[in-house]
């Protein structure tokens, strides 16, 4: 079998993440147990440990107490230290019969856990091997499917819809987005229209282009109605068949790297998986407490990923359902799952502001991109403004695009080091993905709009 | 405040199905002209978001307490209660899940609209039809694309409802209300069919849907429309149709506040009861001013007094009794939670809870004006025992933490009546306190410090010049200092509570000289013209606003000299009514027209059957003899049966009427079997003495009655008496006979 390789940048060894200034990074030494000293020693100290928790040192704070664990290393949402000093609802609130402490300490301790919970300065963990090496990214088909003769995309007379779904051929210059009753095609490079396939059941929430670019699953509904995921032929954009009969719109699905499986999910909590060969339901995950609102299956097809609306994660093994990991740090919806193509890290965006890159191996959070599309407060504004991310897709050269309510969209590394930042856009760009022609990026908007950027990167 | 929340949306008429038509969009400014106001700028064409659909959201419920107005929202939609947040509500319905809720390329399929009418599941059900008014306006907000109109949308700035008030002859009529919105841009808008509408008594008055009011039973209550955030009540009048109504002739204002209850009483065509008996009044006022029932003596003395102005002279002789404070100070800690513990580790020590006590004591010994009263508490600082005022800090705030928010909302409770609390979270529901006057008003507290003393019982409270003023919980904004519904101060470098004291305690703060004089009113008439006396708002009106006005002028007169105050209640005609009703004035509980049978108070209870058997309670947790008035933990603490069975209140709420009046079983078994009354009786010595003495039976058991009841035994009493126990009674005879009285309501309540 000839495999191609995708062309990748040199190798990437890194030591440290590069997205943050490690050297600022907040150390137990100098910053985190002056603070506990002031605020937790009378009661978790040297002399009395409440609850068996003592915080005198680094590794009596890591041992945690008579709950288990107080600090999980990258995820201080999940730490119930972080929780109780937060007085988030449902925990101890620390210290007791006080008020908070003060917000700064608190980001401090954030900070400091994000950071991998560093002793001192001298002592910095050693990142993880972030590595992003050359996959085999799939048969490069011999001629990538370009949809041709599909009847016109006929123009819209009324205001349109938010772009839902969007998604680019991996190998030709095709983009998809969906519309209102129908699944859009365009030509990524001459930008023109190639014409539109109907989608009867409602509103496009997903379209996922197959590994070698020849189907489509595009998948939606109507909100509270009806829901459904089809599969198209490219070319011709013949239905090839449809999965799931659900009584709200689909929210999220996708078609294994095999085209075996077709997955999906929405306001019904489960999570389905349906054979593509015959149509019927493999298995259902009902582990999740809320809407699922993303999934992916793994580049090599044996794991999925799913998020749901109040910003639980779990992997699974595509094969059954096994339950693998669970993925807790995000504090609201998810809103994007994407595996990095060499499908070693997940990357999650939430409404909670950050992108998170999980290392799939043990779950661990590699890199967590705080605020990156927070919108600035203009001078005489207060407050927290929603800052969620909202689109996010890897490009074939492991690089994630994200776009998010600060009206921008961005380009990282494959380790979240940030590569570009594009102007903000004058509508709020809903979806993003990469498309082969260059560097183009294609944009769908919340006025229903195709746009396009292009990334300038040194 | 969960409770209020949770009922905030139950009390208001539900608006389902169709409303009346929206007036036309070209008539708007029309309507200007007709009402002669300024003809208003002409408004573009468009439906805004603020002036058109957060109407409806308001009208149909959606964003009431128990539907998405909750704090989290219902099935992960949430709008904000009663639409305090537009901007909130504009993001949560178009940004949040996008193309979910609103649908601008197909408008009907809008899950907004799609729920709304029942079209798919909706747990709030069918709110409106889809050929309604509300149907319209939201459609077509979305046709046009859901567009926010922040930046040009005029701010409503008031509501008018008219007629201004209604007076109906009978029972059974009908009479619409009609609701005029003014805007910042000069319009006006007839938004009827928008508004919400209750009615404090509908008995009296209902009022439906459409804003019609419907006539009752006769009486007086008031009737409220509800718009954007604005609450504007009208009052009501049903009187009986062609009654005789003439008014007594012997009802003869003798002040100003009699004049504003008889005017009132005349309105409403309810004759005020006749003057008390001369005994009903000793015991009356003696218990009000004192809190203890008048002595045997003194019942004699003052019955055989035939002066005309002995009851003036009572009432000063009442007055300079050192009972007087103790009554005021019991009272005053209840009101601001007094009380000590040992090792509480919250600066609310017994240590500090005596001086305090003390403190209080003194001020109404020295009848130091009401107003010097509050602002010494309000601007305390130091230590918290050698300034005993400064545990005004420790004892008000809950157990060992200091909250800004929770000290400003007792403040304001305790000091004008209001409750602000709702505003935490959103614009108070029925009031006119917002957010912002919320914030600003918790900025005066927020530099209060407290810090542990040089022992452990001590305190320190101080004002930290360098705090910051509170942040708005919407946007995090920092609110500045300000007023409630008045200017920012310059406090800069300055304690801002010294500001915050002169603003609440001067004349000119009708809140705070009415909620005090209403306070005091109530003392003497088991209601206040304002009921409860610590909630004032809106939708609790006075029962008799000119009488509640004049209350507080009248304190204001008087220097906030609170005996002034209180020497002209209790000398006014309205005090003296007989609590004998007739025709016109049995069912009236709110207007004062007859004296209102009001139980004793727990420490007034447990004092009176002291100081009638002359045995004084034995406490457990103090050595000496005190009045349970002159304790500072009476209660739960100083282990107390009686006073914790009668209800005397724990303290714990800065809430008036956290004392609790209720009757109860347990009170009546303990009455006769406890050991409060029997055991006093068996060793009080007095029936022996008298024995002794050679007092006649007739005397003996005359003697008994002035002692309990203030009064002469009537012959069917007698009759009772001497047919049980022979013509000449043993010890036990007038033993039982004293149980008996003292078993009485009469005994336990005022008339």
């Amino acid at each position: 079998m000839k495999t191609s390789f995708v062309s990748v940048m040199s190798v990437l060894v890194l030591a440290v993440p590069v997205s943050r200034g490690i050297a600022a990074a907040p150390t137990w030494e100098d910053d985190i147990r002056p603070i506990f000293k002031s605020r937790c020693f009378k009661c978790h100290g040297e002399d009395e440990q409440k609850s068996d928790l003592s915080l005198h040192t680094l590794g009596a704070a890591l041992k945690g107490g008579s709950s288990g664990e107080v600090l999980k290393k990258g995820r201080p949402n999940s730490s119930l230290l972080v929780q109780s000093i937060e007085h988030a609802e449902g925990v101890e609130k620390m210290p007791p019969k006080a008020l908070k402490m003060p917000e700064e300490e608190i980001e401090l301790i954030r900070q400091w856990i994000l950071a991998g919970m560093p002793a001192g300065a001298g002592n910095m963990p050693q990142a993880a091997r972030l590595v992003f090496a050359a996959v085999p990214a799939g048969e490069r088909p011999e001629k990538p499917a370009m949809p041709s003769g599909l009847p016109a995309d006929e123009p819209v007379t009324g205001l349109s819809n938010p772009v839902t779904a969007l998604a680019a051929s991996p190998w030709a210059p095709l983009v998809a987005i969906g519309g209102e009753g129908r699944v859009r095609f365009v030509h990524a490079e001459t930008k023109e229209s190639l014409g539109a396939v109907p989608f009867p059941e409602g509103i496009p929430q997903v379209l996922r282009f197959s590994r070698d670019g020849a189907l489509l699953l595009a998948a939606g509904g109507k909100p509270v109605q009806s829901g459904k995921a089809v599969l198209y032929e490219v070319t011709t954009g013949k239905r090839l068949g449809a999965f799931g009969d659900e009584s709200d719109t689909v929210l999220a699905a996708d078609l294994s790297a095999d085209s075996q499986w077709v997955a999906l999910g929405g306001p019904g909590k489960a999570v389905k998986v349906f054979r593509v060969a015959d149509g019927k339901l493999a298995y259902k995950l009902t582990k999740h407490t809320d809407w699922i609102t993303a999934l992916e299956f793994s580049p090599d097809g044996k794991r999925l990923v799913t998020g749901d609306r109040s910003g639980g994660i779990h992997v699974w093994e595509a094969e059954g359902g096994a339950l693998v990991l669970g993925l807790s740090e995000h504090k609201e919806s998810i809103h994007a799952l994407a595996w990095r193509p060499d499908g070693k890290v997940v990357a999650s965006g939430s409404e909670d502001g950050s992108v998170i890159l999980w290392g799939i191996e043990d779950g661990f959070p590699l890199a967590t991109l705080s605020k990156i599309h927070t919108p600035k407060l203009r001078p005489g504004e207060y407050g927290k403004k929603p800052g969620g991310v909202l689109g996010l897709a890897w490009t074939g050269e492991g690089n994630l695009l994200t776009t998010g309510r600060d009206r921008t969209s961005r380009l990282w590394d494959s380790v979240g080091g940030k590569l570009a930042e594009s102007a903000p856009f004058k509508e709020l760009p809903s979806k993003v993905a990469g498309t082969c022609v260059g560097k183009r990026v294609a944009i769908g908007n919340a006025r229903g709009e195709l746009t396009w950027w292009e990334p300038a990167t040194q | 405040m969960v409770i209020l929340c949770a009922l905030s949306g139950s009390g208001l008429s539900f608006a389902a199905g169709n409303p009346g038509p929206l007036p036309a969009k070209a008539s708007e400014t029309t309507a200007d002209q007709a009402s002669g106001g300024k003809t208003g700028v002409a408004r573009a064409l468009d439906l805004s978001f603020r002036e058109d659909v957060m109407p409806v959201f308001f009208r149909a419920n959606c964003n009431s307490g128990g539907c998405h107005g909750a704090a989290a929202g219902k099935d992960g939609f949430r709008l904000s209660l009663f639409g305090y947040d537009a901007a909130g509500d504009y993001y949560r319905l178009t940004q949040q899940m996008l193309g979910r809720r609103v649908n601008v390329a197909a408008p009907d399929e809008s899950l907004l609209l799609l729920k709304a009418t029942g079209a798919v599941p909706h747990t709030g059900g069918t709110l409106f039809s889809k050929d309604s008014e509300h149907y319209r306006v939201l459609r077509e907000w979305i046709r046009q694309g859901a567009v926010d109109d922040l930046e040009t949308v005029a701010e409503v700035t008031g509501i008018r409802v008219e007629p201004e008030r209604m007076v109906f002859e009978g029972g059974g009529q009908n009479r619409p209300l009609k609701v005029i919105a003014s805007y910042s841009d000069g319009r006006t808008r007839d938004m009827t069919a928008l508004s919400l509408f209750l009615s404090n008594n509908k008995t009296t008055a209902d009022v439906d849907d459409d804003g019609v009011v419907h006539a009752g039973r006769r009486g007086a209550t008031d009737v409220f429309a509800r718009f954007n955030r604005f609450t504007v009540g009208i009052a009501v009048t049903v009187l009986p149709r062609g009654d005789n109504f003439e008014w007594p002739a012997d009802a003869v204002a003798r002040n100003t506040l009699d004049e504003a209850v008889f005017q009132k009483l005349k309105s409403l065509r309810i004759q005020p009861s006749k003057r008390c008996e001369d005994g009903e009044f000793l015991r009356r006022v003696t218990l009000d001013l004192v809190g203890l029932p008048p002595t045997e003596e003194e019942a004699r003395a003052f019955l055989a007094d035939g002066s005309p102005d002995k009851r003036e002279r009572l009432v000063d002789r009442l007055l300079e009794r050192p009972e007087y404070a103790d009554v005021w100070a019991s009272r005053w800690a209840d009101w601001v939670k007094l009380m000590g513990d040992t090792f509480s580790g919250g600066g609310t020590d017994n240590k500090n809870a005596v001086g305090y006590f003390q403190w209080i004591t003194e001020q109404f010994q020295k009848n130091v004006p009401l107003d010097v009263f509050l602002r010494e508490q309000i601007t305390s600082k130091g230590s918290t025992i050698l300034q005993p005022m400064s545990n005004f800090y420790t004892m008000l705030p809950t157990l060992g933490k200091y909250d800004p928010k929770e000290m400003a909302q007792r403040v304001a409770q305790l000091t004008m009546g209001i409750r602000i609390g709702c505003a935490e979270c959103h614009n108070h529901p029925f009031d006119r306190w917002t957010q912002d006057d919320y914030y600003g008003f918790v900025s005066f507290f927020t530099g209060v410090q407290r810090k542990k003393g040089s022992e452990e019982r001590e305190f320190y409270v101080y004002d930290d010049r360098q705090h910051r003023p509170a942040l708005h919980q919407l946007d995090q904004r920092p609110m500045p200092a300000k007023f409630l519904g008045g200017e920012k101060p310059e406090i800069r470098g300055r304690d801002p509570r010294i500001a915050l004291a002169e603003w609440i305690t001067s004349a000119e703060n009708r809140l705070f000289a009415n909620s005090m004089a209403n306070r005091i009113w109530a003392q003497f008439f088991g209601r206040g013209v304002v009921e409860p006396v610590d909630d004032l708002r809106i939708t609790n009106p006075p029962s008799n606003v000119e009488l509640f006005e004049e209350l507080g002028r009248r304190l204001v007169a008087h220097g906030f000299d609170q005996k002034k105050l209180i020497r002209e209640i209790v000398t006014s005609a309205t005090y003296q009514l007989s609590s004998a009703v007739n025709a016109s004035n049995r069912e009236d509980e709110r207007q004062f027209s007859h004296s209102m049978v009001r139980r004793l108070s727990a420490v007034a209870a447990l004092d009176a059957v002291a100081s009638v058997t002359g045995v004084d309670t034995v406490w457990k947790t103090q050595p000496g003899l005190y009045r349970a008035a002159q304790m500072f933990n009476p209660g739960i603490r100083n282990g107390s049966y009686f006073l914790t069975c009668f209800g005397q209140s724990e303290r714990v709420s800065v809430d008036a009427g956290s004392d609790n009046r209720e009757p109860s079983l347990s009170q009546t078994m303990h009455l006769i079997s406890g050991d409060t009354v029997r055991d006093r009786i068996r060793v009080s010595g007095v029936i022996r003495e008298w024995m002794n003495q050679g007092a006649s039976p007739e005397r003996v058991v005359e003697s008994l009655y002035l002692r309990s009841l203030c009064r002469q035994p009537s012959e069917a009493e007698l009759a009772v008496f001497w047919r049980v126990s022979g013509s000449s009674p043993a010890q036990a005879d007038y033993e039982r006979l004293w149980w008996a009285l003292m078993n009485s309501t009469e005994f336990l309540f005022q008339h």
